[in-house]
């Protein structure tokens, strides 16, 4: 469904590859590699003559089509105007779904925190806050970009079970954390330095050994659970 | 209170063209031979009304270029697009187009932005404090092209130049009054028109353009039409400073809302601004009319250090 073939910019090199129909990535590489820049040209944000979906060039779709198509949440949420609160910023990305805000607000528990301007919000509440602007914007293909990272463990485990579910249609996330990744079992793609050096299944990433080429001694697993070797 | 204070500006707006240096007598105003009728038609009433428009048309436009440009100092003035119209203005006196006063004014803006435009493309991103700088640089650059026409200019050349970038809300005549009025309200319109897009951009460009807003057609529209109607109101009024900086900031402050619901509370208190000024001009001294701008810069300057100093 989602293809790019041969992207090449001063980060990325000789990208390509293509996802099925309902089918989930996950996207790993050490910090820098060139995860984010590959997101912001799959969703069109960096223009490219790359990137297709359903056979179709992505600059072909409407600017109205394409909302239906690709979605990507950021990693960090970026708001100029001050006053722009929690609640209108959700009824604004609310494009294709049929909850309401109001069940947003109640499933990640932020109802409290409805008029609060979004700029006061902490950065794992606006975390929660961009998660839930995914859900209502109901992309066919969301990508996330590191959607845990500022999160406590418990909200952690609820955007685990969140992104589980089938509330959205297609995932790609970019991420850190081995273990999610690992949870989730979905397809992986690692970047190294701007090209892919791995894209398979999730059983053929996590085995010991690869575990040693891509982490080294970083990473350890223990039983059924990947942790960083401290 | 938010009641009252429209109230009260309402109230110094309809009251405004009473006031003056020469008293009017309210039985004189329907009779047409009198000096009270055509005082009161032909020059107070005209100047309240340039003065209610140019500021609206100011502050609406400082309003839209800070949310379009992601920036609380983008403004017309800020970023050198009245200091092009000014030198338009210039332009059109020294080399001897009187009628055409306005049109250069309007090319100076319009020019000015293309050149913004242009610079925000290559830099590649609308929220930087690059474009401030390119602001003075193109303003230093406006300056020294003012200065040739001062060189070039013969005195009483110079002294309407002089005159005209103090600021002034005199017009003479009713009809003079249309140009500004229409483009104000033109540009109302097209900011309510675009109020969803406009919402979307205030977070940021790239959640606008993911949500489906064409990023650069709705940029362009606004940016244009801002500056189409500051040409069209510097052209009239020449450079009438801060009111595009500070009612923004002072109305956001005591609303507590998100820009694009400022729209009409930003149009018309600036407008009830520049209407006080102009009062205040009139009225504060003896067989004097001190230039608008003076005023403006006036309450503008000390108010917008402290505005630099609260945010510390």
């Amino acid at each position: 469904m989602l293809k790019i073939k041969n992207y090449n910019n001063p980060i990325l090199k000789h990208i390509s590859f293509g996802l099925e129909e309902n089918e989930n990535l996950i996207i790993l590489g050490s910090n820098g590699a060139g995860k984010s820049t590959l997101a912001k040209v799959l969703c069109g944000i960096t223009p490219s003559n790359e990137v297709s979906i359903n056979g179709i060039n992505l600059n072909k779709f409407t600017n109205k089509e394409r909302t239906k198509l690709i979605n990507y949440i950021p990693a960090k949420l970026e708001i100029f105007d001050e006053y722009i609160s929690l609640d209108e910023y959700l009824n604004l990305s609310r494009l294709h779904s049929l909850l309401e805000p109001k069940n947003m607000l109640k499933l990640l528990d932020i109802h409290k925190l409805k008029e609060k301007p979004c700029q006061q919000l902490s950065s794992g509440e606006q975390q929660l806050t961009m998660l839930g602007t995914a859900v209502l914007h109901n992309a066919k293909i969301t990508i996330f970009d590191e959607p845990t990272a500022n999160l406590d463990p418990k909200k952690s485990r609820d955007v685990y079970f969140l992104l589980k579910s089938n509330i959205f249609q297609s995932k790609i996330i970019i991420t850190h954390d081995l273990n999610l990744a690992y949870r989730l079992g979905y397809k992986v793609l690692y970047i190294d330095e701007g090209k892919i050096v791995f894209f398979d299944t999730s059983e053929k990433f996590f085995t010991e050994s690869n575990l040693n080429d891509f982490f080294g001694l970083s990473v350890k697993k223990i039983e059924d659970e990947i942790m960083v070797n401290l | 209170m938010r009641y009252f204070t429209f109230l009260l500006a309402l109230v110094i707006i309809i009251s405004a063209p009473f006031f003056g240096q020469v008293p009017i007598d309210f039985n004189n105003l329907s009779n047409p031979e009198t000096v009270d009728y055509k005082l009161f038609w032909d020059i107070r009433l005209p100047r309240v009304i340039v003065a209610f428009f140019a500021g609206a048309i100011l502050a609406l436009g400082g309003l839209l270029f800070q949310s379009l440009f992601k920036n609380p100092m983008g403004t017309p003035y800020t970023l050198g697009v009245a200091s092009g119209s000014t030198l338009g203005v210039a332009f059109a006196i020294v080399f001897g187009f009187p009628s055409m006063v306005s049109l250069f004014g309007f090319f100076g803006a319009l020019f000015t932005v293309i050149v913004l435009f242009t610079l925000t493309v290559k830099l590649k991103s609308y929220e930087t404090n690059a474009l401030l700088l390119v602001g003075i640089a193109l303003a230093f650059f406006y300056n020294a092209a003012l200065m040739i026409l001062f060189y070039l200019s013969d005195e009483s050349q110079s002294f309407e130049i002089i005159r005209f970038t103090m600021g002034s809300v005199d017009v003479v005549g009713l009809e003079k009054t249309l140009p500004i009025f229409f483009s104000s309200i033109a540009l109302l319109l097209l900011a309510h028109l675009y109020k969803k897009e406009l919402k979307l951009l205030l977070t940021s460009n790239n959640y606008a353009y993911l949500k489906g807003v064409d990023v650069k057609k709705v940029n362009t529209i606004l940016l244009v039409a801002v500056s189409v109607a500051v040409g069209v109101c510097v052209s009239l009024t020449g450079p009438i400073g801060f009111v595009g900086l500070i009612i923004p900031h002072i109305v956001k402050s005591i609303y507590k809302k998100s820009a694009e619901q400022l729209i009409l509370p930003i149009f018309f208190y600036g407008g009830v601004f520049l209407v006080i000024s102009d009062l205040i001009s009139r009225n504060i001294g003896v067989n004097t009319d001190l230039p608008i701008g003076i005023i403006t810069a006036f309450l503008g300057g000390p108010f917008f250090i402290y505005l630099i100093i609260r945010r510390r």
